[in-house]
């Protein structure tokens, strides 16, 4: 019984979301508050469960051998809520400084890697070599000159004149055209996904219309 | 105003209501379009046919139900084949309604009302094997039909809680979690999201950190797939895969060619592949979702593209673009 109604309460929010497309109205507004509201009420749920109360309330509350520690985290944290306090609104940079801090040290390195360095390794490869069929070669030749070509368009210390600099910049934006269409095509995709899959929800688990 | 002009100037709610019917008839009548799997999919499947008992495998979870019409296919299909080769499957979620949708998929795959699902066997329920000792999957398996269990006609197989799937759920700061299971996962999750002690789980005594193990998968709407290639490909070497959502899939295939993912699903499509690939190699009988979806993805493409052209050429026949602004509303 309870899935049925989950099932009608589902629908009836995702007409009044879809509502929208006619024209604004107050359905529509509820429903996108209340997809805030729940989503906000959820996470809160869920992170005092898993992790505010196994691992910080029990560990303190039982007094478990260290757990003191714990307390460092926990005050770090309660002084980001001084934001709201103007007086001393000051105190919450010291748990953003560190958390900055922190991050930058544990991320950096490894995200220079993963994201920079790889790219590079990856973008430093071979034309031509003996045995490679046409089309490997030609993926190779437009990967390497569009890598450089997009390069030298965002390259704002030269004048984009010239054979060198204003040629590389007009097939520079070519080819960052060329990644906006594929992005583009991929976010209509993505987007008419999104309907789909509410339509099944909508014939299928609700009207029973569809398998 | 000219005919180009009306055309342009078109209340948009008639092409919303053109989408709108694209979208539905299709589901009444399936064209049965053929889908060739890609070579970033294949790059998953082909790695997870290598995998079995004695391997296991992290599955996030890690989108919103916003995504989830994109991301759910992928998770339920590399889950289904995690279960039917009996993979044991650590299931993670990088935001907190993420674990809700990997408790979605799991009850989608054991759900006895359809076919090829496959029975979830409660930790409780078999606690009297592991009494015994017997941890590995055949043995398991073996013991719990001879106490009298048999599969359903319908079932495809067993899922042993503890020994197959381990519910990890969903805990923030997700990269920091990452860097902390590459020396213990039961330093990050003591407990599932049941409250079983992770230690006491047999798929955890074979694979007590990341390094120990095979593939991660991570379903994501987000920037998850980030955080698991930084902070698990390069940290430890552990393979990656992503499902992404189609709007992703463009930012993440730079990952494909430097060799730091073995694979990719790109949207409901990436997911349909991989669908088909378990209906081919006689992991479901039929399809999910994602298939039964790509049908209604055609035709709809198929009318944005003629609108496409329509409004290019009312635009340039009408001459607009030798003007600075068309004249009516926009």
């Amino acid at each position: 019984m309870s899935e049925i109604i989950g099932i009608w309460i589902g629908a009836f929010f995702t007409i009044g979301i879809y509502s929208f497309l006619y024209k604004e109205n107050p359905l529509y507004r509820l429903s996108e508050h209340l997809v805030v509201g729940i989503s906000t009420g959820f996470t809160i749920a869920i992170t005092y469960s898993q992790v505010l109360k196994p691992k910080l309330i029990e560990p303190i509350a039982t007094g478990e051998q260290g757990a003191w520690l714990l307390l460092i985290p926990a005050i770090l944290g309660i002084l980001y809520i001084t934001r709201f306090f103007p007086s001393v609104a000051w105190l919450s940079r010291y748990p953003m400084a560190f958390l900055m801090g922190a991050g930058m040290g544990i991320g950096f390195p490894l995200s220079m890697k993963a994201q920079v360095l790889r790219q590079l390794e990856a973008s430093l490869i071979p034309l031509y070599e003996a045995g490679m069929s046409w089309e490997i070669v030609l993926g190779n030749v437009v990967m390497v000159l569009g890598t450089l070509a997009a390069l030298i368009y965002f390259f704002f210390s030269k004048p984009h004149k010239g054979p060198f600099f204003g040629t590389g910049s007009k097939i520079g934006i070519w080819v960052i055209m060329v990644g906006f269409g594929a992005t583009f095509g991929f976010t209509v995709m993505g987007r008419i996904s999104l309907l789909i899959g509410r339509i099944q929800f909508l014939l299928g688990d609700w009207l029973h219309i569809i398998k | 105003m000219s005919i180009w002009e009306k055309m342009l100037n078109v209340d948009r709610r008639w092409i919303f209501l053109l989408i709108g019917i694209a979208c539905v008839v299709p589901f009444f009548t399936p064209l049965g379009l053929p889908i060739l799997p890609s070579a970033e999919v294949l790059g998953i499947f082909d790695y997870m046919e290598d995998l079995g008992p004695d391997n296991a495998i992290f599955v996030g979870f890690d989108f919103d139900p916003g995504t989830a019409a994109e991301n759910m296919p992928m998770g339920v299909a590399v889950l289904r084949h995690a279960f039917a080769r009996n993979i044991p499957v650590f299931v993670t979620a990088y935001t907190p309604l993420g674990q809700g949708m990997a408790a979605m998929a799991v009850e989608e795959l054991t759900n006895a009302s359809s076919d090829d699902y496959f029975m979830y066997v409660n930790w409780e329920d078999w606690a009297s094997i592991r009494d015994q000792g017997i941890i590995d999957r055949a043995g398991i398996e073996e013991a719990w039909t001879a106490e009298g269990n048999t599969l359903p006609e319908n079932a495809r197989g067993w899922v042993f809680e503890g020994r197959d799937i381990a519910m990890l759920g969903y805990l923030p700061y997700f990269h920091l979690v990452i860097l902390g299971m590459s020396s213990s996962i039961a330093s990050q999750f003591p407990t599932d999201i049941g409250g079983t002690p992770i230690e006491e789980m047999p798929m955890y005594q074979e694979h007590k950190n990341l390094r120990e193990i095979d593939l991660a998968v991570t379903n994501a709407g987000s920037s998850a797939c980030v955080a698991w290639i930084t902070y698990g490909r390069e940290k430890i070497g552990l393979p990656i895969a992503f499902g992404v959502t189609a709007v992703m899939a463009t930012d993440y295939f730079i990952y494909m060619q430097s060799g730091q993912t073995v694979g990719q699903m790109g949207g409901l499509r990436g997911a349909a592949e991989y669908e088909v690939l378990l209906n081919e190699n006689g992991y479901n009988k039929g399809y999910g979702k994602a298939f039964v979806g790509m049908d209604v993805q055609n035709i709809a493409h198929l009318l944005i593209i003629f609108l496409v052209i329509l409004g290019n050429i009312a635009f340039f026949a009408g001459g607009f673009n030798k003007k600075t602004k068309l004249k009516g509303r926009r």
